[in-house]
């Protein structure tokens, strides 16, 4: 079996004396896909959060690549390999085109290899038809694709999803499960925090169940 | 008082582009502008800082700034004069009833303004916008530039209110400018001084070119919010 990508030991995170996280250790596979599910306020967003260096830790380590960091440093370039997307996602108010290549340009990615991405990303999301669009005009599937496009333009090692199919009509359910489902390439790993039974059920995610800020099941 | 007289004589020596008051017109703007151009940076950066960062004596410094706004600007005249008064420590620089005397005026009236707009500005944006920033891999110094560049019409408003403040300012304008004809004197300025002395036509006449100017710079943040997808 190949090192695991990413593997979080001993995290604790309260507040207020109130423990939010509490994983005595968690392996992440390379190349798999995971669906995080929890009962709301179980600290699968905080967990999130924690790996994409959103949000401080008070205790434990997490190991990426074998690189381990340790609370409460967490080392600048993991931001140019684990992106999260946030389970309400803000787009720029500038252009569609501009929010899929911000990301691009702080990698330092050339002018022409933004351009090839960027186009890439609008084409798997079916957002040609609003390139133009400000991105406030946007409904809340389409923002939702956009910010899956934009994360997914940068090619990161770890994508981290956070609800995304919550508070979106069925339509833009529909199209953001067929994306998720398209996400799982067995290179990119992937975890998706939900409730949804529809993503829980997507073909080749396993499960990982927090309760109480504890890991209670993980399979797959 | 007969009105209808001196405003067509006002729109007389307008149309007729008289160099005394094409002067004023001029001073008022090159130096407001120049200040608000140098003041502008710095004091975005401070609004952001105490917007954003925890720091100690952070809500003390807010307080001061905001009570800065209410501060009478002839009193900031009275103590720029006294710093730049031959006796002064500044007095070596001979800046006293210099443009550039005025200008240091209007930078120390606008700074709260832009100060405080940005606070404002700033504390109102989603807090999102830092965050996602961050998410796509952006630097803290590139992740702050986009937050300030989403309330970009914010930060506009604080510079066109700092603008208005200083291109009307009469006080601080007269203290350290001494209304010297040709050489300090101003919109403001000269409208005080001509109005005491009874010429109310170029008094009327530089006060419509100070409300173009202030209408104008209005009219522009208006349509840039517009364009920018504000309603």
């Amino acid at each position: 079996m190949s090192a695991p990508l990413l593997e979080l030991r001993g995290l604790r995170k309260s507040f207020d004396a109130r423990s939010l996280l509490d994983i005595d250790r968690l392996s992440i596979e390379q190349g798999g896909a995971y669906v995080l599910t929890g009962a709301n306020g179980c600290g699968k967003t905080t967990l999130m959060r924690i790996i994409a260096g959103l949000e401080p830790t008070q205790q434990g380590s997490i190991e990426f690549r074998g690189e381990r960091s340790n609370p409460p440093s967490y080392p600048e370039h993991l931001r140019h390999e684990i992106v999260y997307v946030h389970q309400h996602p803000y787009l720029f108010h500038t252009s569609l085109r501009h929010n899929l290549e911000y990301g691009l340009k702080c990698r330092g990615l050339s002018a022409a290899e933004r351009a090839r991405r960027v186009e890439e990303a609008i084409e798997w999301a079916g957002l040609q038809g609003q390139v133009a669009t400000p991105p406030a005009r946007l409904s809340g599937g389409e923002k939702q694709r956009a910010a899956l496009a934009r994360a997914r333009a940068l090619a990161p090692e770890l994508l981290l999803l956070d609800e995304p199919t919550s508070n979106l009509d069925r339509l833009g359910r529909a199209q953001t499960l067929a994306l998720l489902a398209q996400l799982r390439d067995g290179r990119r790993t992937v975890i998706v925090a939900c409730h949804d039974q529809e993503v829980i059920n997507l073909v080749g995610y396993a499960r990982l169940r927090l309760e109480d800020g504890r890991i209670a099941l993980q399979s797959g | 008082m007969d009105l209808l007289e001196p405003t067509r004589r006002a729109f007389a020596l307008l149309l007729a582009g008289d160099p005394r008051l094409l002067q004023a017109i001029w001073l008022s703007l090159w130096v407001s502008v120049a200040a608000i151009a140098l003041v502008a940076a710095p004091s975005v950066a401070f609004g952001f800082l105490l917007a954003k960062k925890r720091f100690p004596g952070q809500r003390a410094a807010v307080v001061l700034v905001q009570a800065l706004l209410s501060f009478p600007t002839v009193v900031i005249g009275l103590i720029l004069y006294l710093l730049l008064s031959r006796r002064g420590p500044f007095g070596s620089f001979e800046l006293l009833f210099t443009p550039t005397a005025i200008m240091i005026g209007y930078m120390a009236i606008a700074f709260p303004i832009l100060v405080v707009f940005t606070i404002s500005a700033v504390q109102g944006a989603d807090p999102r916008v830092y965050e996602t920033a961050r998410a796509l891999g952006a630097a803290r110094l590139h992740a702050s530039l986009t937050t300030l560049w989403e309330v970009r019409f914010g930060i506009l408003a604080a510079v066109v209110n700092g603008f208005g403040r200083a291109v009307s300012e009469v006080g601080c304008a007269i203290m350290v400018g001494g209304n010297i004809e040709g050489l300090t004197r101003n919109i403001p300025t000269a409208i005080a001084l001509e109005t005491t002395k009874g010429e109310f036509a170029q008094g009327i006449a530089l006060g419509l070119v100070l409300m173009v100017v202030a209408l104008g710079v209005n009219v522009l943040l208006a349509l840039l919010q517009g364009a920018g997808g504000l309603k």
